[in-house]
């Protein structure tokens, strides 16, 4: 039996191993999130200095803080805008916009229509959690069906893969993190498009709990995940909100 | 049989139990030694009946557990 410790991990070499151990709580899926980005540009030969990393607030705008490529943390409204800026300016460099929901659905909804309907060419990362962390009882327009606020209201969440159709999106597709492997895939095929293409990953927060704001077990959280998740690919976006009690569909349903 | 190292940076854990759960055959346990945050990484129960998947390495959010096959060692 041998077991070796303080050695180097594969993608050490692309991390800032004197950061981490990172802020995200124990069982987070940003940082599969990572994992996942780094072996897609590892496994596609990308000059890593040909590629940038734009990120916004909270934990998923940390990401740019341990990773080795060159990255910029904007505001919360304006990633996408400065990834589409940032890509007219240097053509030569392949951009990625990592947003959570702050960044998304607060203000910056806005330029990420813009940049689909230029047909900037950026890969968009949306790392959805379906609620807004930062605030106690909001509800956000994306939260699953019939799931309660601490007010009692409900909604009817919004369908974002088939937003990001409307907007002449090049290649959408929906992961959770315990999809690893195809989630790869994806920012590999998502990058090498001439286009616009977003991403959706539905990964839990394992602090958020609605009477206390404890850590909930994350193997727990994401076995649920696991479970309820159907792999559907080329279903029709228009079925895609997450109406259906405990049911996401997964899978890659644009490709142009 | 393939025969495989199972390296874990233990500092580095955060003791979320996602790798005991994904490993197909049972081989890691939890400890009982804590590392110098508290939390308790896993330890490798038995060896030998891992098949070099590379689940638990995919899966770490921490980037702390990972495999490496005999045969790449040597080459």
């Amino acid at each position: 039996m041998e077991i070796h410790t303080e050695e180097h991990h594969p993608i050490d070499s692309f991390i800032h191993t004197e950061l981490i151990h990172s802020m995200w709580c124990s069982g987070c899926g940003n940082g599969t999130v990572v994992y996942a980005l780094i072996n897609a540009l590892k496994e596609a030969k990308y000059d890593f200095s040909k590629v940038s990393v734009i990120s916004g607030i909270g934990c998923t705008g940390k990401v740019t803080d341990y990773i080795k490529l060159s990255s910029l943390n904007a505001k919360e409204m304006s990633v996408i805008k400065y990834a589409a800026d940032f890509k007219f300016k240097h053509s030569d460099q392949n951009v990625i916009a990592l947003v959570n929901n702050a960044d998304f659905l607060l203000d910056g909804a806005k330029s990420f229509i813009e940049a689909g309907n230029d047909s900037a060419n950026i890969l968009v990362i949306h790392i959805n959690n379906c609620i807004y962390l930062i605030t106690d009882n909001a509800i956000v327009p994306i939260t699953p069906f019939m799931r309660f606020s601490v007010n009692g209201d409900f909604e009817l969440p919004f369908n974002l893969p088939h937003l990001a159709k409307t907007c002449h999106s090049d290649y959408v597709a929906r992961w959770t993190p315990l999809r690893t492997g195809w989630l790869k895939y994806s920012m590999i095929e998502g990058l090498s498009k001439k286009g616009f293409s977003y991403i959706e990953i539905i990964s839990p927060c394992v602090i958020y709990n609605v009477t206390d704001r404890r850590i909930e077990d994350p193997v727990r959280r994401m076995a649920f995940y696991d479970k309820n998740a159907i792999i559907k690919s080329w279903e029709k976006t228009e079925n895609l909100d997450l109406r259906d009690g405990n049911r996401i569909i997964i899978g890659k349903f644009i490709n142009k | 049989m393939i025969r495989t190292e199972i390296h874990i940076i233990k500092n580095r854990c955060k003791g979320c139990g996602i790798c005991i759960e994904i490993c197909q055959n049972k081989i890691l346990e939890i400890s009982e030694e804590s590392n110098k945050y508290g939390y308790h990484p896993p330890t490798v129960k038995n060896q030998d009946e891992c098949i070099n998947c590379g689940l638990c390495e995919m899966f770490c959010p921490d980037f702390a557990i990972w495999v490496v096959s005999q045969e790449s060692v040597q080459t």
